[in-house]
């Protein structure tokens, strides 16, 4: 080993003295975690949702005095509950009593002793802590046991042990509020009263107790000590424990909700051992848990901005969720065989693997039919059956006494399953292009549009008045069971829209604001304000036309008696074609996007008839989107003629078939036609419009534009081509002249030219074959021979050139042109093709694929960028992100991929908002993914200019539509804001033949008597002078000025002056602006100089523009 | 206005009146560097050419004529290319281009219209008539050039060129020619462009006559016939790849492959050999193999550790 390299190996040895411990570290974190990378994001992210250090000390010494205060306050005598209740009103503290209030009668009394004990129990006790949304304190729960000495047997009857509670809760809220200087609220998570605890803050400017430096607040719990006189086989779900004096029905109901949340003030304490139990078992217990709570907290399972419905205040839930993977399932009745049940996970899995595992068992549980028994240690205290009978959802911990799904509907655990299903496709792909861990972990998932397929906003205070007549016959059970009236209402709206959806759903969200902390002076929660209900389709049948019920023969019983309710008046019997009777819905439409309605006007159909809420109040996005797509009304009625992608591929098809046709009197056989349009792929913005050459005449010009469509020409190979790319060119002409001639012949209606085109470009083939149908289609033909590109490549590398007969040298010049002619030659006959069937391919597997394009193209349009900018083809590639996600073989149904256009839209703005451009984008989007071509279609453009706006034109967008509380008008979205260019050129709508198509389209400029202008007896398809006009002003003005401009039926150009030629410079021959001399004052410094001559350029433009252009404005 | 200075590095300033502004163009009488050619010479005779700066965009050769009409006759105008165009074709022209320039007056052009193909500078030397081609009809549109852009005017008097460099004292209307703008440009371009189907034939039977004739006369002239071997003065045979299909142009000796001649290299056969010696053979090699790969790994972990720290500082690990 020579010395050099001696010292080298020694070198690393001195860098890396890798001990085992480090390697296996590494190795870990490899093996154990996703990847390296993960796991270091994993400890980069933990730190930061955790309670810090500081400030701890002023909590616990403030905990300490509220210890000592409340045992040492004097106990109050028992008396009458309501009249105890005024004694405190009057100091100014209600108590926050639950229904059914108590009489004034009552048997029973309240009373005060201070509590035998106060601790500190819940996720802070244990000190796994996690933050929570938005800024939401650490909540510190205090349990303060209730002497036992206060209830009698009977407490659990008709929520006597509940107005007990409340009663201690506001004497310890009067004491402390009196003797601390903090601020107290109520808190009823969910709404529920029965849930009530005290909330503790630190006061501002408080200096006695300043625990603000925590970031904690303090929620008080009154529980019960496990030896109270309350039997626990009274509280079993099937009792009936309120009796409603005044119901005249005689047999009570059973109140497992009730029963639940008397319950769930008996084990905070073993939660809190058993908690800490396992903390200490498993090392990856607390991270695992952060994680999980994390996850949660960002798609709304816990305090945030939105919570979903049933999951406020369910901290237990998830530490309940762990325990019962840690220690595995109780066997449930005489289940045959224990073998299936649930084995415990290992002690030594890692915090990502036992998270992982979380989400697998949420994503797998379908907790509508399964219902779940944590493994206790005495077996189970409380027959099974009864749960599963009295609850919808069953998760029974371990102490087998509470069941923390008592109260939240089964949509929310749908969603809850969907998203952990979407997690772990992210998880378990991480070879897409998206980041994986920030989409776990990071991004918030509050931005509804982009989450749901579709999103219903109720202001529910609207209705509530509504219910309360409507539902009167709704009996007082609910309200008692429930505990409020909004819980009663959100219970029964989700269980009906569950049904009502079944399987077109595959989960239904009900999400609400976090319900507010109140003074301690008001009793009642504040009721809910609004409901955002979000729905995430299930392609395969959420567009189905009709709803089955039960057949004609079990008409009286008791399932058709269910479906007749469910739906009303819809309900009716009906004869199908196979012969079956059934009773069914039948949903009624008639256009494609009536049909992407059917979910939501079920659900809309569902509230009005059980519920009252008129559709008015539940507003949807989506009818807005729909008319951005679509032609106005007085258009659509002008053009008579049936467009539509369908009309469009019949009329391809036929022109191939005349084409084909020809075959004989073609020097050369026809071997494929391929389109290249995104006219017969599904893309367009507007779905195509055929304009007969009778009709277009009538037509003012404003109505005039019909696109063409172009298709590509294959022959079969022939060496009877010349070896010149000129005389190429002429030999295609001569070809299109041929098949011109014999077409007209064969089909009389059609109408076949020549369009030789005009380039400067010796080697580009600009020659078309336009072919005018009679239904009014207009198609231009291209052909492709593949020997240009072979002479192309020869001209540009010479030393791809044989020597040979030919031995001509090519200069500069022309070699740039060669390439410029092989550009458009490989998009245009190479790619174009591939991109056509690929996009075509992912229309067809994705329903809403084509709508998400459509949009999407619209409101880039509307901003100017299309086209000129952003191609569309490469916009076509960026909306299929979300779609495939980077990943080839993803089926329709996966849980990320969008199913609506209005939710396709929506991600790819969020994707926009922070796209970065510079980095490339790659999709697995073609079948071959061998070949690619990542500059074909960006290669003009966007540049850092359109990028910048374009980004920022997707913030606003999505801010808007994101922001929930705003009514949004969805065509403000499309509404171009034209403050910030320099210069505004106005055209005159009435010569613009798209105008028909302009977002603000004003049905004047073609009603009005417009043959005053230009009319034309010849139609000319595809004419459209805007492209022109634009691309000659940007030719012309390159160094000068950059344009933009709204392709579909724009009627004004934007322009901004490039920020270079804004000081003056010395004059040059070859400057490339149009400039002024300095006028002789100011050259007297500097000699020679000259000036961009800005308002020459404005009349430039006005002359090129002329007939085009009616007014410039400049911006001061 | 008056305040403007009326001459500029050289040039005249000449003020045209546009119907709310002045536009300004910079005039120079031509004069020929010492580096260029005596072609340009040719094309624009020195004293009577008048060069142009910061022509309107859209101008055409009679718009410029009516404007120096008071100094008098115009021969003619040529409107230049945009600059590096014009610098670059000057470079590279060839010999045979130069021949070119001294039968056509204007070299700066591109070959661009139909009516003059490429090949016709071989029509010199031939003795039998080529056949004509038939034009395709074209009616007189506009150019628009990049604004900013020069123009050489030649007068037919060199009397002219003093009096069109006097600043005028006011400024000149800008004249204005048949050639449709604005919209109606469109509509003609457009309606240009799709001639009838006659002409179109016409034009395309008749350039591949020109074309057919052409190539004829080339493969006469040509230094290598079809069939026979390409030798160099040492003597040595080229054996090449054939032109179009599979015709081989020199001698039929054998074809080597494209790829040989691209890049000089013979086909696969020689990576299947590299595979055969074992990578771990040897316990030294073994070991090493292990410690590469756990410096890779550590390095790798690094790299990761280092990504993570910069994420960290845009507060990115902050989830709400």
């Amino acid at each position: 080993m020579s010395q050099t390299e001696f010292e080298h190996t020694h070198h690393h040895g001195r860098d890396d003295p890798l001990s085992g411990h480090e390697l296996r570290d590494i190795k870990d974190a490899a093996d154990l975690y996703q990847s390296s990378s993960f796991k270091l994001q994993i400890d980069a992210l933990l730190p930061n949702v955790r309670p810090k250090e500081s400030g701890r000390q002023q909590l616990d010494h403030f905990l300490f005095a509220l210890r000592t205060h409340c045992i040492s306050i004097s106990s109050i005598a028992p008396m009458n509950p309501l009249a105890a209740a005024k004694v405190l009103a009057k100091q100014g503290v209600a108590v926050p009593f639950a229904f059914p209030l108590p009489s004034r009668d009552a048997k029973w009394k309240v009373a005060f002793e201070p509590p035998s004990e106060i601790s500190v129990v819940g996720s802070w006790g244990n000190g796994i802590a996690v933050k929570k949304q938005s800024g939401s304190r650490f909540g510190v729960d205090l349990s303060v046991e209730m002497p036992e000495a206060l209830f009698q047997e009977k407490d659990y009857l008709d929520g006597r042990f509940f107005h007990k509670k409340s009663y201690y809760l506001a004497v310890l809220a009067q004491s402390i509020s009196t003797a601390f200087d903090v601020d107290t609220f109520y808190s009823s998570a969910l709404g529920d009263p029965r849930l009530t605890t005290l909330v503790l803050r630190t006061r501002n400017g408080s200096t006695s107790y300043d625990f603000s430096k925590s970031h904690a607040e303090i929620h008080v719990i009154p529980v019960l000590s496990l030896s109270s006189p309350l039997l626990l086989s009274r509280l079993f779900p099937s009792h009936p424990n309120v009796r409603i004096p005044s119901s005249s029905s005689p047999s009570p109901f059973a109140t497992p909700i009730y029963n639940n949340a008397i319950l769930l003030s008996t084990v905070a304490k073993e939660a809190l051992i058993s908690t800490y139990g396992l903390k200490n078992a498993l090392p990856a217990f607390h991270d695992a848990y952060t994680l999980l709570r994390v996850w949660a907290n960002q798609r709304g399972y816990g305090d945030g901005e939105l919570c979903v419905r049933g999951f406020e205040g369910k901290g237990s839930f998830w530490t309940g969720l762990l325990r019962y993977l840690i220690l595995g399932e109780e066997l449930v009745g005489t289940k045959s065989g224990s073998a299936k049940l649930r084995k415990p996970l290992g002690k030594g899995l890692s915090s990502y693997q036992l998270f992982k595992a979380a989400l697998d068992f949420l994503a797998k549980q379908n907790f509508g039919e399964t219902p779940v028994f944590t493994k206790t240690t005495n077996g189970h205290r409380c027959p099974p059956e009864e749960y599963i009978t009295h609850h919808p959802a069953v998760f029974v911990d371990a102490t087998s006494t509470i069941n923390f799904l008592s109260d939240v509907p089964l949509t929310s655990l749908d969603l809850l399953s969907h998203d952990a299903r979407e997690t772990l496709e992210q998880l378990s792909n991480p070879g897409a292009s998206s980041d994986a861990f920030a989409n776990c972990f990071l991004k918030k998932r509050f931005k509804l549009s982009s989450r749901f397929d579709a999103v219903i906003r109720q202001g529910i205070s609207f209705f509530l008045v509504d219910l309360s007549q409507a539902s009167r016959n709704q009996s007082t059970s609910a309200l008692v069971e429930h505990g409020s009236s909004d819980a009663a209402l959100l219970t029964s709206i989700a269980s009906i829209l569950r049904r009502g959806l079944g399987n077109r759903t595959q989960a239904i969200a009900i999400l609400q604001p976090v319900t507010p902390c109140r003074p301690i002076s008001s009793a009642e929660s504040p009721s809910t304000s609004t409901v955002h209900i979000g729905l995430i389709y299930d392609p395969a049948h959420a567009f189905r036309l009709v709803d089955h019920g039960p057949s004609v023969e079990d008409q009286d019983s008791n399932v058709a008696k269910e479906f007749r309710d469910l739906w009303g008046s819809r309900a009716e019997l009906r004869r199908f074609k196979d012969g079956r009777i059934t009773e069914s819905v039948v949903w009624d439409v008639t256009t494609s996007d009536e049909r992407a309605h059917i979910p939501v006007s079920i659900v809309r159909h569902l509230l009005q008839l059980h519920f009252g809420i008129s559709a008015k109040y539940a507003k949807t996005l989506q009818t807005p989107f729909d008319s951005v797509l679509r032609l106005p009304d007085d258009v659509r009625r002008l053009h008579r003629a049936t467009g539509g992608y369908k009309a469009a591929l019949a009329a391809f098809d036929g022109v191939v078939r005349d084409l084909k046709a020809l075959d004989e009197q073609l020097p050369l056989a026809l071997l494929n036609v391929s389109p290249i349009s995104e006219y017969l792929r599904y893309t367009s913005t507007f779905a195509p419009l055929p304009i007969p050459a009778s009709a277009s005449t009538e037509f003012p010009e404003s109505l005039r534009f019909l696109p063409t469509i172009p298709i590509i020409l294959e022959f079969e190979k022939s060496s009877k081509w010349p070896d010149d790319l000129k005389a190429i060119q002429k030999i295609k002409l001569a070809f299109f002249e041929i098949i011109a001639q014999s077409l007209m012949t064969s089909n009389p209606g059609l109408k076949v030219s020549v369009a030789i085109g005009n380039s400067s470009n010796p080697f580009q083939g600009c020659a078309a074959l336009e072919i005018f149908t009679t239904e009014g289609w207009s198609f231009s033909a291209f052909i492709w021979h593949d020997r240009e590109a072979t002479l192309l490549d020869r001209i540009i590398d010479p030393s791809k050139m044989f020597i040979g007969p030919s031995d001509q040298k090519y200069n500069a010049w022309e070699q740039r042109e060669a390439k410029v002619a092989q550009e458009l030659y490989t998009r245009r006959f190479i790619h174009a093709p591939r991109h056509h069937r690929a996009i075509a391919n992912l229309c067809h597997k994705h329903s809403a694929y084509s709508g998400t394009v459509r949009l999407v193209k619209r409101w880039l349009a509307a901003h100017w960028l299309l086209q000129t900018h952003v191609s569309e083809e490469a916009i076509e590639i960026i909306c299929a992100l979300p779609f495939i996600g980077g990943k080839q073989k993803s089926t329709e149904s996966a849980a990320i991929v969008p199913h609506s256009k209005e939710r396709g839209f929506s991600l790819v703005l969020e994707f926009l908002t922070d796209w970065k451009w510079e980095e490339p984008l790659c999709l697995p989007l073609y079948e071959d993914d061998s070949a690619t071509a990542p500059e074909v279609w960006t290669s003009n453009g966007p540049d850092a200019v359109a990028v910048h706006r374009l980004r920022k034109f997707a913030r606003t967008a999505s801010k808007a539509l994101h922001n929930s509380a705003t009514e949004l008008d969805i065509k403000s979205l499309f509404i171009h804001p034209t403050d910030d260019y320099d210069i505004v050129i106005q055209l005159n709508p009435a010569v613009l033949p798209r105008y028909y198509q302009n977002v603000n389209a004003e049905s004047s400029v073609w009603t009005r008597d417009s043959h005053l202008g230009i009319t034309e007896s010849t139609p000319r398809p595809g004419f459209d002078p805007l492209p022109l006009f634009l691309a000659d002003l940007q030719s012309t003005f390159t160094d000068t000025l950059k344009f933009f401009a709204d392709p579909f039926g724009g009627d004004r150009i934007g322009a901004i002056w490039l920020s270079s030629l804004g000081t003056p410079r010395s004059f040059r021959a070859l400057a490339g602006f149009s400039s002024k001399p300095l006028s002789k004052e100011d050259e007297a410094k500097d000699k020679g100089r000259v000036i961009l001559n800005r308002q020459a350029i404005l009349d430039d433009i006005g002359r090129l523009g002329t007939g085009l252009v009616q007014k410039i404005t400049v911006r001061e | 206005m008056s305040a403007l200075p009326k001459y500029l590095s050289g040039f005249t300033v000449i003020p045209i009146a546009y119907p709310s502004s002045t536009h300004f163009i910079y005039a120079r009488a031509h004069a020929t560097s010492k580096s260029k050619t005596s072609k340009t010479n040719h094309a624009f005779p020195e004293g009577r050419t008048l060069f142009l700066v910061n022509i309107p965009p859209d101008a055409t050769e009679r718009e410029l004529k009516l404007l120096f009409n008071h100094c008098g006759k115009t021969e003619r105008v040529v409107f230049d290319l945009n600059s590096t165009d014009a610098l670059t074709e000057d470079v590279s022209d060839s010999d045979e281009e130069m021949a070119e320039a001294e039968t056509e007056a204007v070299t700066n052009e591109p070959p661009n219209t139909e009516t003059r193909p490429r090949k016709k500078r071989k029509l010199h030397t031939s003795e039998p008539t080529p056949p004509e081609v038939i034009p395709l009809p074209s009616s007189s549109l506009r150019t628009l050039r990049k604004t900013g852009s020069c123009a050489h005017l030649i007068f037919v008097d060199s009397s002219s060129l003093s009096k069109a460099l006097s600043p005028p004292a006011s400024p000149i209307p800008w004249p204005s020619s048949d050639e449709p703008r604005g919209l109606s440009h469109y509509m003609a371009k457009y309606d240009n462009e799709r001639p009838p189907l006659d002409t179109i034939r016409a034009h395309a039977d008749s350039f591949m006559e020109r074309f057919e004739f052409d190539l004829a006369k080339s493969k006469q002239e040509a230094k290598y016939k079809k069939g026979e071997a390409i030798v160099d003065e040492d003597g040595f045979t080229l054996v090449t790849r054939g032109g179009a299909y599979g015709q081989t142009l020199g001698g039929g000796v054998g074809v080597a492959s494209r790829k040989f001649m691209l890049t000089g290299k013979t086909g696969s056969r020689r990576k299947k050999e590299k595979k055969k010696e074992k990578d771990v053979f040897y316990a030294f090699q073994k070991a090493e193999k292990q410690r590469k790969a756990i410096l890779d790994l550590k390095r790798n972990f690094d790299a990761d550790k280092e990504r993570i720290e910069k994420l960290k500082e845009s507060r990115r690990f902050k989830p709400y």
